[in-house]
């Protein structure tokens, strides 16, 4: 990337916290994993990875509200109106996400939430296999959440489809290192350089953590103690 | 209408239903019904066996419902009802393996009764061993016999 005849670098800023990069990959990770687990009927392990995705969906909320500032909603979600100024060019690269891909990341979030929430409804077509909440529903209506978990499964797999096609566009036509940025969580900037991520506390750190693995083992329990 | 003529014709309404035999999709129909009672009757185990306070009678009730149908699933597999007779996930090897077919079908009857005794006792751990035990014998069967969902 850089030559002898370029000028030197530019510093490096952080954009992404640990908490928000260690939940992005996990997502993916466990993503892959449900995808498999379903396809080969590990339905315990399916539910294994779909409990720990519900705890860092609500962890990744909790950190929309509380956590580092790129992570935040309110710093990121933006109107029509930005969106449409930054596909016309008019947009001062800041760490975050841009107005464009702020959409993509809402929206992830929302059908990975949606979807998840459906798997903790569905029981299977034997009655034999379900998650932990269907106990709450008849089980006409377990075997409709468990139709929406497929359907929401699709539109999920399109939107990521979209996402990496997206961030393969901005890494080899725009030149712009979002994926490492996610792995180390630093990307350079062109003077003048913009501020780095703050950070949260590592309080507002343990908070989230307990929030999310608590209500999780409560949603795994159905509430029944 | 004479009196006699009157109680021919009760008894030909009466005599017909229990002469015709079923369509083969009758059959495939009444199958699946039977399967959908079967699986909500599971999932009333799984739900009760799950509770923090268990419904012993709700239990025991859904428990009846899957050991008579291990029983009687025994008839609901005549020939003729495969996939030759209409759309079903019922596998042509049910007929040409009978045996093996047989033998799967053996191994519900043998452990329903077990989920129904344990739901008589009142043993809740006992009901999800045997709810396990049970589920096992479906998904065996299934794993050969029926064919993977679309």
């Amino acid at each position: 990337m850089t030559d002898a005849a370029s000028p030197a670098p530019p510093a490096r800023v952080r954009v992404w916290d640990v908490p928000t990069r260690l939940t992005h990959w996990l997502v993916v990770l466990l993503v892959v994993f449900s995808w498999w687990t379903a396809d080969t009927s590990r339905m315990e392990w399916h539910r294994w990875s779909g409990y720990t995705l519900l705890g860092l969906v609500i962890f990744r909320i909790y950190w929309g509200f509380a956590g580092s500032s790129t992570a935040r909603f309110s710093q990121f979600v933006r109107g029509p109106r930005a969106i449409a100024g930054y596909l016309k060019g008019r947009w001062n690269a800041v760490p975050g996400h841009n107005p464009l891909g702020a959409l993509s990341a809402v929206l992830l979030l929302a059908l990975l939430f949606a979807q998840v929430a459906l798997g903790l409804f569905a029981v299977d077509v034997d009655g034999i296999e379900s998650g932990p909440l269907s106990t709450y529903v008849s089980f006409e209506a377990g075997r409709a959440a468990a139709e929406w978990h497929e359907t929401v499964f699709n539109l999920l797999t399109g939107f990521i489809a979209l996402h990496v096609a997206a961030v393969i566009y901005y890494v080899f036509i725009g030149k712009q290192p979002l994926v490492a940025a996610m792995v180390h969580g630093k990307r350079a900037f062109p003077e003048p350089q913009p501020p780095s991520v703050r950070s949260a506390s590592v309080l507002r750190l343990l908070i989230g953590v307990v929030l999310a693995a608590g209500l999780t083992w409560m949603v795994t329990r159905a509430f029944q103690f | 209408m004479p009196r006699h003529l009157f109680r021919s014709f009760v008894v030909v309404a009466l005599v017909i239903p229990v002469v015709h035999a079923a369509t083969p999709l009758e059959t495939q129909k009444a199958r699946h019904e039977h399967y959908e009672e079967l699986g909500k009757a599971f999932k009333a185990v799984r739900d009760q066996s799950n509770a923090s306070t268990p419904d012993f009678a709700a239990l025991q009730k859904n428990a009846e419902v899957v050991n008579e149908a291990s029983v009687n699933q025994q008839q609901w597999f005549p020939k003729g009802t495969g996939p030759e007779a209409g759309k079903t996930r019922a596998l042509p090897e049910i007929w040409s393996k009978p045996a093996d077919f047989e033998a799967a079908q053996k191994m519900f009857s043998d452990r329903a009764p077990k989920l129904l005794a344990a739901a008589k006792a009142k043993d809740i751990d006992a009901v999800k061993a045997a709810f396990k035990e049970t589920g096992g014998s479906c998904k065996n069967c299934h794993d050969t016999f029926r064919s993977p969902e679309e």
